[in-house]
């Protein structure tokens, strides 16, 4: 596998490269499924890849990730259950484990609790999948959820029934294994009304070199639902990840979602929230810990189009080495959407001279009774408070390191899996000693 | 409650009439030729023209931006007149000469003219259409050595001084509708402040668009040298037409050691009327540069005027210790439309800036704040804290906020802060049972609400600005 050089500005032929391996997809017996793929194709015949010309992109410049060339991932290897056991969550019992994007069925398990989760082939027949999937996470004017709809193959179903609470937790594992791969993970949930669930969505890398992971989820609310939905991304340290995820919520139910970004050289993370009915609440939290040459880019948009929504988010970063940040939050209260109730935060801790954040936190309102709040800050460890913890006998690198962990951990603390929360707690902990 | 509060906000444009004078227009239409033409009306040394020309030649390569959360139909630049003067026979030497028709417009909009007239202690200058008409206290301010004139008066008198720092803040290819200014500007004021000098009494500029199919582009300097301070009021009006006037004007303030320059604006430009027809396009740029150590730039507005504002008084803070404040209160009616706020630019040590920002949108309004805060890296214990708060009256109207912060120093500490309301039922109950009208708790909510801003106007603006407020939000109510 050589990588091809791409100059940066013919980002079409780059992007035809990445369509290279394209036809070779199996047609699927389904014709929606084909013509689905074939729009998104098309689709990415028309777009180009954003450059930070573009204003959705002004902070996060992605030509590293042309430069390089990436070819669909080939066979996946053979991975032994003993190979990836440290990742397994112990509170879940269902686990679809995607490698390079492909299903592994043999290191996939389903509990028979009542919630389909299954593999796209095997599931594909239900009616309910043509009419969510690919519609919740559009990819007309979005060229990597183009390319992801283009080579949509495998991918995570969940279907949780109606008024069923599920019983435990479901991860979803992928896991990046080839170096110079793209993979293209998906996911679609779909919590039928009244329905409960917990989806945990975590992406890990076996090595080291650089991939492309370009990942979208879809989650689809019926009324009354309840979704929690945490996403880790503790990708490998050269790997690119983009990832899309749309969240559509229906009349009173209830998202809340944690999104933990620890890896990957360049990632970026754009997250959509549509609240379709009225009642709707949502809690969307994040954590960015980055450092050396990282860059972090989360891009949320939560779009009150009816009354009576409720949204609220905490957004931190916790920027080491010379990293770079990025948060744009964007908060649209639609006309008519009166009784609006929306806070949003985002905080920034800066742990070195060359670090650096660009944070937007963004209203757009046209309705008049509504209550909407956002603040910013951008700041180092408040030096009383580390002068304090001295005072206790603490040495400076242990104050420091408690005070940033303490700042990470607000989120951390908000995940509802005991053995993940706790996991992650170490990793904050650990990152944070590493740092100067 | 809505339906009595939209009887409230819909008022007459009290400044909307035309002074019917004999005025010196130049045919529509920009080329080169139009620039000579400019330059050669105002007798103007070779420098400056090749400064328009270039100006020119890098506009005509540029493009309008779109980026603002503004819409209009495209501006058809060659259907402008870049120059209109009222016809005047030789340079005047006292107010008593001004024409009387001219005086009268401005006794019509209380500004004072006459040296002796009732708001004694300000100096101003009158801008109409093109030119500068009038510049009051000349005189008394030349004994402290403070030079306050028309900007086409500095280029003959005092041109190194104006060639120093012209485009030295605003650079000519700043933006689209710089390079148009820089072409095509006709006057504007020009304050100097020397070393060590607290101005006086407080500068004011007015400005009055009168010609129909005239654009104004003005142009205001004002360098306050070390351990100078001076405070500058602007005010505008223009008459009503149903066509749509440009106004794309570009002030420059530069201050060096421990100066402070204070600049105050009321814009009330016409709006358009009720179904947004007519208006001023206000595409301003504004930026002040301090450069100086402690040195201290301050902008207030007070936007209530113009169909659309794009407007961004910005501060460079290059000096260690400087300071930049931005203070504003934006007002929007009908189908007018305001994208306005602030960049601070943090670049010396230990910079300090605070923005205050409230928006107040009414009827179909669409009302933005967008704001840069940048902290370079060498802006070490960079300090900004910004708050913008909006408010809605009435479910038709937009309130946008789009706070940029870019942070690359980890010393610095930004904080930012927003917030949306709206004249609650509660507080109009509260103030009935204590027997105060809708009308009048409106607009005592209202001053509530800008009072952080109007506190940092000067007396006689803040005056200005609470009644026109008052008067944009007041009617009758069923």
């Amino acid at each position: 596998m050589n990588t091809v050089r791409v100059p940066a500005t013919i980002a079409e032929g780059y992007l035809e490269s990445l369509l290279a391996g394209q036809p070779r997809l199996p047609a699927s017996p389904l014709a929606w499924l084909n013509k689905l793929r074939a729009d998104a194709v098309d689709r990415v015949g028309v777009l180009t890849v954003p450059t930070l010309r573009d204003e959705e992109w002004r902070f996060t410049d992605i030509s590293p990730l042309t430069k390089l060339s990436f070819h669909p991932a080939s066979e996946p290897a053979r991975l032994h259950p003993a190979d990836i056991e440290r990742f397994y969550i112990e509170e879940a019992n269902t686990r679809l484990v995607f490698v390079d994007g492909v299903y592994a069925p043999q290191l996939s398990s389903v509990a028979a609790d009542g919630v389909v989760v299954a593999n796209l082939g095997a599931a594909a027949t239900d009616r309910a999948i043509a009419a969510h999937l690919g519609q919740h996470a559009t990819f007309h004017d979005n060229v990597f959820a183009a390319l992801n709809t283009a080579f949509l193959h495998d991918a995570a179903l969940i279907m949780v029934p109606h008024n069923m609470t599920a019983g435990a937790p479901v991860h979803l594992l992928f896991i990046a294994t080839q170096r110079e791969a793209a993979s293209y993970p998906r996911c679609l949930l779909l919590a039928e009304s009244g329905s409960a669930v917990t989806l945990i969505e975590d992406y890990v890398a076996l090595q080291e070199a650089a991939y492309f992971t370009n990942a979208v989820t879809e989650i689809a609310l019926a009324d009354n639902a309840r979704v929690d939905h945490i996403r880790v991304q503790r990708e490998g340290a050269q790997a690119f990840h983009i990832a899309n995820c749309a969240v559509s919520l229906a009349r009173a139910s209830r998202y809340h979602s944690v999104s933990v970004a620890l890896g990957a050289r360049i990632s970026r993370y754009d997250l959509n929230v549509l609240q379709t009915a009225e009642g709707t609440q949502c809690t969307v939290d994040g954590l960015a810990l980055i450092a050396n040459n990282q860059l972090a880019d989360t891009h949320t948009c939560i779009d009150h189009a009816q009354p009576h929504g409720v949204s609220r988010q905490q957004h931190k970063c916790i920027v080491g080495g010379s990293a770079h940040a990025v948060f744009n939050g964007k908060i649209m209260v639609r006309p008519g959407a009166q009784r609006t109730d929306s806070s949003q935060a985002s905080h920034n801790l800066l742990l070195s001279g060359s670090a650096h954040v660009d944070t937007k936190p963004q209203l757009e309102i046209f309705a008049d009774d509504v209550k909407c709040t956002h603040g910013a800050t951008v700041g180092q460890l408040d030096s009383e408070e580390v002068f304090y913890l001295r005072s206790r006998g603490l040495s400076e690198s242990a104050a420091r390191n408690m005070l940033t962990y303490a700042f990470g951990a607000e989120i951390i603390e908000r995940i509802p899996v005991a053995s993940l929360r706790h996991r992650l707690a170490q990793t904050v902990l650990q990152q944070t000693t590493i740092q100067p | 409650m809505s339906a009595a509060l939209q009887n409230l906000v819909n008022q007459p444009y009290k400044h909307g009439f035309v002074t019917d004078i004999e005025s010196d227009v130049a045919p529509k239409g920009l080329s080169e030729q139009t620039i000579r033409l400019i330059s050669a009306k105002k007798n103007e040394p070779e420098w400056l023209l090749e400064f328009r020309l270039n100006a020119y030649r890098s506009w005509l390569k540029m493009e309008e931006p779109k980026w603002a959360n503004v819409k209009h139909p495209r501006i058809d630049f060659q259907a402008i007149s870049y120059y209109a003067a009222p016809k005047q026979k030789a340079k005047l030497k006292s107010m008593d000469e001004v024409d009387p028709e001219l005086l009268r417009t401005f006794e019509k909009l209380g500004v004072p003219m006459h040296e002796r007239a009732a708001l004694a202690g300000v100096a101003v200058d009158v801008i109409f259409d093109s030119v500068s008409v009038a510049t009051t206290y000349k005189h008394k301010l030349a004994e402290v050595g403070i030079i306050f004139c028309s900007i086409s008066e500095a280029v003959q008198h005092y041109p190194e001084l104006v060639q120093k720092y012209l485009g030295s803040v605003v650079p000519v290819g700043d933006n689209f509708y710089t390079a148009l200014n820089s072409a095509v500007f006709t006057d504007g004021s020009f304050c100097f402040i020397p070393k060590g000098v607290k101005c006086p009494m407080d500068l004011s500029t007015y400005f009055r668009i009168n010609t129909q199919d005239s654009g104004q582009f003005e142009r205001t300097l004002i360098i306050a040298e070390e351990g100078a301070s001076v405070s500058y009021l602007e005010g505008c009006t223009a008459p009503k037409f149903d066509t749509n006037q440009l106004h794309a004007a570009v002030v420059e303030l530069i201050a060096l050691d421990n100066a402070d320059i204070k600049y105050s604006t009321v814009q009330n430009w016409y709006a358009g009327d009720e179904n947004g027809v007519g208006g001023i396009y206000n595409f301003v740029t504004k930026r002040g540069l301090a450069k100086g150590v402690n040195s201290r730039i301050s902008w207030t507005q007070v936007e209530t005027g113009s169909a659309i504002t794009w407007k961004y008084p910005s501060c460079v803070l290059l000096g260690e210790n400087s300071v930049g404040e931005f203070y504003s209160v934006a007002l929007t009616n009908h189908h007018q439309q305001a994208d306005t706020g602030t960049k601070m630019i943090h670049i010396g040590k230990n910079t300090r800036s605070t923005i205050v920002s409230k928006g107040i949108s009414a009827g179909h309004s669409s009302n933005s704040y967008r704001g840069l805060v940048k902290v370079t890296p060498a802006a070490a214990g960079a300090r900004n804290y910004s708050q913008c708060d909006s408010m809605l009256i009435g479910d038709q109207c937009s309130a946008n906020t789009f706070p940029y912060i870019q942070v690359r120093n980890n010393s610095a500490v930004v904080e930012h802060e927003a917030s949306t309301s709206k004249i609650g039922e509660d507080q109009l109950f509260y103030f009935a049972q204590r027997g105060i009208g809708a009308e009048a708790a409106v607009s005592m909510i209202i001053n509530g609400f800008c009072k952080d801003v109007f506190q940092q106007l000067p007396l006689e603006f803040a005056v200005e600005a609470t009644n026109l407020l008052s008067f944009k939000l007041e009617g009758s109510i069923g």
